[in-house]
């Protein structure tokens, strides 16, 4: 059974984020990632991209010219965009205000087909609101690194303005070639899972020079598959969850690429010591891709932002009884 | 009208149904979100493909015109409007839209090969679940008398025109032909 399906059968809900008609040209509004202020707005990044994904499932009759799963991008145009829209929703979660985020005094030309801030989670740290994605514009041969935002937004008015831009380099000698999916401490601030079995923490500062350090790096529970970044890391009662994902990457045999993304909820002590995971791995509406970049607590309830296929983009209500039920079997998972 | 919310929430128990996916699909083009619309036209067609045809067909179609919205995927409209023709071979549907298609990049020998091969299907009229733009056979006549012209035939494309003026055709197509009579040949009676 999908999570979609065991959260409405209880009581929960399913939300669909859509922006106005004509704003997006109709290609992909994926990966939000929401988070609740403080006073108890409802915010959500949402990530809007110039292409649509292509991803043929089953027994994949109907492939794109370029294979089962490709990036339609504008034919005459290789670069992949990333825009992102910052919005407000109401109780019900339904949007009510949503406004492109203004990065227009920082952006310089890219140099790489990767453009704009990709999968940016919504954090507010110091009174101060930042969206952190992984960037790789800035070289010729595509380097990522996580980049932190800070974000001016004028509630009155619903705008967002990026007002500093932030390069983090990996801890120790920043070699790596494409660092991304680090998903932020909320009560924290700088401070981000960096992986999450065995657990890395880093923390990072707001001001330059950038800069980035390990704080621990632990043996943790031995998970069933390697787990990324995900939601914010978030605190429930006594407790963190983030919701990560596995990836299987696969090529056929025309060596064309596909893949399949699971998730699974992972439970953190107040130390920050990972002591459970669900046992199995769940998918959202049973689609390959899937990709969860947010997470908040509401009353009780857990949202779950999350990305189908990278076309299309939802909030998840987890009525409580069900969050409780997948915390207990996170708990009992046991290493085989 | 149900909502995107609703008919997700009902189809999450069934997310395999190909008629589910396809209502959603519908759903998300109404709202202009091409992309979203593309996914789930394109399972309705790969988990349909045993078992709803008709939907299948509807969906590659579908697609085709959600990549023609977004402007830029000449490759991958063409390539849906081949997959549905690959799957129902005997409806004039697809012809016409791919016929279509080369007569708006110019490329007439190919708006006229696919215009006669529809022709060869018109007379199966059970209705598609779904608008596709295609309101009757007389379009691909239509599409073969301005391919025609470009060959270098004429007559032949005068002699088509002349004859679809005498059927029952949308005003848009009338004025439309009438306007070609006229630039082909002004002293043509009709």
């Amino acid at each position: 059974m999908n999570l979609v399906q065991k959260a409405v059968e209880n009581g929960g809900k399913l939300a669909p984020l859509v922006i106005k008609e004509g704003l997006s040209k109709g290609t992909g509004l994926m990966n939000p990632s929401i988070f609740i202020d403080d006073n108890g707005d409802i915010l959500v990044n949402l990530r809007h991209v110039n292409y649509t994904l292509y991803h043929s499932e089953n027994t994949q009759k109907f492939p794109s010219r370029w294979g089962p799963l490709s990036y339609l991008h504008p034919e005459k145009d290789i670069n992949l965009r990333t825009t992102n829209y910052l919005m407000k929703l109401d109780k019900d979660l339904m949007v009510t205000n949503h406004t492109l985020i203004d990065t227009s005094e920082l952006d310089v030309e890219p140099l790489w087909e990767f453009v704009g801030l990709e999968d940016a989670r919504l954090i507010k740290w110091d009174n101060k609101y930042y969206v952190c994605g992984v960037r790789r514009d800035t070289t010729t041969n595509g380097v990522g690194r996580m980049e932190l935002s800070e974000l001016n937004i004028d509630m009155d008015n619903f705008t967002a303005k990026e007002v500093s831009r932030l390069r983090i380099p990996a801890p120790g000698n920043d070699n790596s070639y494409c660092e991304k999916n680090w998903y932020p401490v909320l009560d924290k601030p700088y401070h981000f899972i960096k992986w999450t079995a065995p657990t890395e923490l880093v923390r990072t500062y707001p001001d330059e020079p950038a800069r980035c350090e390990q704080v621990f790096h632990r043996d943790s529970l031995k998970v069933p598959a390697d787990q990324r970044g995900g939601s914010q890391l978030i605190k429930f009662g006594n407790l963190y969850l983030s919701v990560t994902h596995e990836v299987n990457l696969f090529h056929n045999y025309l060596s064309q690429k596909d893949g399949i993304y699971r998730h699974r909820l992972c439970v953190w002590d107040d130390d920050l010591n990972l002591v459970g995971i669900s046992p199995e791995p769940f998918s959202f509406l049973d689609a390959r891709i899937e990709f969860a970049a947010g997470a908040a607590i509401l009353n009780g309830d857990l949202l779950i932002s999350f990305g189908f296929q990278d076309n299309a983009a939802f909030i998840l209500k987890v009525p409580n009884v069900i969050l409780n039920e997948m915390v207990q079997e996170a708990l009992s998972y046991e290493f085989n | 009208m149900n909502s995107i919310e609703s008919l997700i929430e009902a189809a999450s128990h069934d997310m395999f149904n190909p008629v589910l996916n396809f209502e959603i699909a519908k759903k998300y083009e109404e709202l202009e979100q091409t992309a979203s619309a593309v996914s789930f036209y394109l399972r309705a067609a790969e988990y349909g493909y045993e078992s709803n045809p008709v939907i299948v067909y509807t969906s590659l179609i579908k697609m085709a015109h959600c990549f023609e919205d977004q402007s830029g995927r000449e490759h991958s409209v063409s390539n849906a409007l081949l997959q549905a023709i690959q799957y129902m071979p005997a409806r004039p549907e697809a012809y016409f839209l791919l016929s279509r298609f080369y007569e708006r990049s110019q490329k007439w020998q190919e708006c006229y090969t696919f215009a006669e091969m529809g022709m060869m299907y018109t007379t199966r009229l059970d209705k598609l679940p779904a608008d596709v733009e295609y309101p009757g056979a007389f379009v691909l006549l239509f599409e073969k008398s301005v391919s025609a012209w470009w060959l270098g035939r004429k007559e032949e494309s005068l002699e088509i025109f002349k004859n679809l003026l005498e059927q029952d055709i949308p005003d848009y197509y009338r004025s439309t032909i009438q306007y070609n009579i006229d630039k082909i040949s002004p002293n043509a009676t009709v």
